[in-house]
């Protein structure tokens, strides 16, 4: 089984964040993997331990990406694909599709693990706009994966009325929400290996691709302008007595906020 | 003039209140509204989908449609689209909804956005704001294409009273089965609770209440209030609340009138769930907790000794 995970490489969301002039100031700001394609990681290759696969991931932008990749080869991942071009510098969910489309079709797999959101976009899209262009069956918001023979899995996702268990055929895509596992830290074996390991460089070019198949010349949607959200300013504390707080607040809630 | 479809919000075949805010919304920028209704037992729905503001209603009501599938659902939802020459289909903030937007977006070659919380319609030119990096900043996205398909962030919108409809049916056809990613089963969720989604309170439980005696003391403070009942994740991923309980950037995001935080932190990507309610109280024996950033009212104290004396408070003013 080759399974193919895509891993974004996004501005730590911890961290505070300024924005000048509608753009977001870059200075004192970090870059880490996508928590949910952290998560894609580790199931990848929880699949690989328990059924024996050959992991590959992508990663998409974000300049120097080798600390990131190294650490998901640390992680057990087999192989990295790195794509950087300036094109891409604004490209939306769907671009990005299409890129990790032209991944998968020079080396097709049998399944691709990608996170639930980008903490960048917060959007979404990728996964399901990746198996649409493919024409691949597709479940998103993934919570177990469980390989029932060679052509499919069974995989069980967090939907409205409750979970929802799928038989999905191979190959297909599914997009993980954080649910699914608990990413493991790499050991020091698995560091030391992932230092040798290469990484594939390509630009769309090399991937036979350019700006214009990818729709990257047109962007669908672009960000014109990014502005600080509304903060909530912190109310009243109080601290003491419990029994007098308490009905402080209550008494403020009825009186002042009016919600009872 | 523009048209809006706007994909109806069933759960367990109850029309929900995103429904309205969106047409209300498609109505205010100027738009013609369509409604898409799709499931099982839909067509009972049509009065309640004029009274929300609809001028045309495209229904899909199949046995078959009853478990939700994205395929077969994005299939009617970009059907009914074609067929009302929509410019812009917007969901309601939930599951389906963000597992068919993508889908739909494609099939239609359409722009695609989630978690909108504006739109603006200058001529043809479509233009969004949305909260991104886990609400930290807004974008103003500007759309290059005349279609949008767009998910519409919890709270974003609010319905208009008065802004009936016309009743106008057309009836899509239900497409065929996924096959290929086919649903099995459904473990439904406990029913008979208050939906998170619709509740005008919320009460959630954290890490702090340690155990299931003390989310079972948060709960009877949520059951006093007739709230809705949720939860951080550390509850969830600790088994003593269900997913769907789960309020957040992973879980739900909700908008109430009243939002009482219990034994939780305030991470960011739990913030990013609730931030939007209208008064936030929060109870954590931490006086440096971060959710005491966002609330309007903090009690610092152990919350074991502090939900009962609440209880009893609220007894008092309310009667
Ligand atoms: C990708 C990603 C997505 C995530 N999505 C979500 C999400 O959707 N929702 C979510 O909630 N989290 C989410 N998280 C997890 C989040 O980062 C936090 O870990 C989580 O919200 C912490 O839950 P908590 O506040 O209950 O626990 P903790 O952070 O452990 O906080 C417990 C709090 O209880 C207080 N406390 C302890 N004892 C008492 C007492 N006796 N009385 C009063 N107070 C007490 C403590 O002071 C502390 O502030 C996500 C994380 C990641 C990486
Ligand atoms: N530039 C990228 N490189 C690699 N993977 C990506 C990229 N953009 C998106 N993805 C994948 O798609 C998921 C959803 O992204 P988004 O649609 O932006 O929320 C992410 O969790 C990643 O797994």
């Amino acid at each position: 089984m080759k399974i193919l995970t895509t891993v974004k490489k996004v501005v730590d969301v911890e961290l505070n964040m300024h924005v000048k002039d509608g753009a977001i100031v870059q200075d004192g700001l970090q870059y880490v993997i996508n928590a949910w394609d952290e998560n894609a990681v580790e199931a990848s290759v929880q699949l690989k331990e328990k059924n024996g696969a050959e992991t590959t991931l992508v990663s998409i932008g974000g300049g120097d990406n080798t600390d990131m990749i190294r650490k998901c080869y640390a992680m057990g991942i087999d192989n990295g694909i790195h794509i950087e071009d300036p094109a891409l510098n604004k490209a939306d969910s769907a671009i990005f599709a299409k890129v990790l489309q032209k991944v998968y079709e020079k080396e097709k797999y049998d399944l691709v693990i990608t996170g639930k959101q980008a903490q960048d976009t917060d959007s979404g899209q990728t996964g399901i706009m990746l198996a649409q262009y493919l024409g691949l069956p597709c479940v998103s918001n993934v919570i177990s994966i469980e390989v029932t023979d060679d052509k499919h899995i069974k995989v069980s996702r967090l939907g409205d009325a409750g979970t929802e268990i799928l038989e999905v055929e191979l190959p297909a895509v599914v997009t993980v929400s954080d649910s699914i596992n608990e990413p493991r830290l790499p050991q020091m074996r698995g560091i030391m290996m992932a230092k040798k390991k290469k990484i594939n460089e390509m630009d769309l070019a090399a991937l036979g691709t350019s700006a214009d198949d990818v729709g990257a010349a047109a962007p669908k949607s672009e960000v014109i302008e990014f502005m600080a959200s509304k903060v909530r300013k912190a109310g009243q504390k109080f601290e003491g007595a419990a029994a007098e707080i308490a009905a402080k607040v209550v008494n403020l809630l009825a009186n002042e906020a009016k919600v009872f | 003039m523009a048209k809006v479809l706007v994909v109806a919000d069933i759960k367990q075949g109850v029309l929900k209140g995103s429904t309205a805010e969106l047409l209300s919304k498609a109505k205010a920028i100027g738009a013609e509204t369509a409604v898409a209704a799709i499931g099982s037992k839909t067509e009972a729905l049509i009065p309640e989908l004029v009274k929300a503001g609809s001028d045309k209603q495209y229904i899909a009501d199949a046995p078959g449609l009853e478990l939700f599938s994205a395929g077969p659902y994005a299939a009617c939802v970009a059907d009914a689209a074609k067929q009302f020459g929509a410019d812009m289909v917007w969901f309601g903030f939930s599951e389906s909804g963000k597992a068919s937007a993508p889908r739909v977006a494609a099939q239609l070659n359409a722009a695609c956005a989630t978690e909108i919380t504006d739109v603006k319609l200058q001529g043809n030119q479509i233009e969004i704001l949305r909260p991104a990096i886990a609400n930290k900043v807004m974008q103003r996205v500007k759309v290059n294409s005349d279609k949008l398909v767009a998910v519409v962030r919890a709270g974003a919108f609010e319905a208009k009273e008065g802004i009936a409809g016309t009743q106008n049916v057309v009836k899509l056809s239900a497409p065929p089965a996924d096959l290929k990613a086919a649903i099995k089963e459904l473990i439904s969720d406990a029913s008979g609770e208050i939906d998170l989604a619709d509740a005008d309170i919320v009460v959630s439980v954290g890490r702090g209440a340690k155990d299931k005696a003390g989310v079972d003391l948060v709960k009877q403070l949520a059951d006093d209030l007739k709230a809705g009942f949720g939860s951080s994740r550390a509850m969830v991923d600790g088994g003593f609340m269900a997913h769907n309980k789960q309020v957040g950037q992973t879980g739900k995001i909700v908008a109430p009138s009243l939002y009482i935080a219990v034994g939780i932190s305030g991470a960011i990507q739990h913030l990013a769930g609730m931030t939007g309610s209208k008064v936030i109280v929060a109870v954590n024996k931490d006086p440096e907790a971060p959710i005491f950033n966002v609330a309007d009212y903090g009690i610092v104290g152990d919350l074991f000794e502090v939900v009962p004396i609440l209880r009893e408070e609220i007894k008092k003013v309310r009667g």
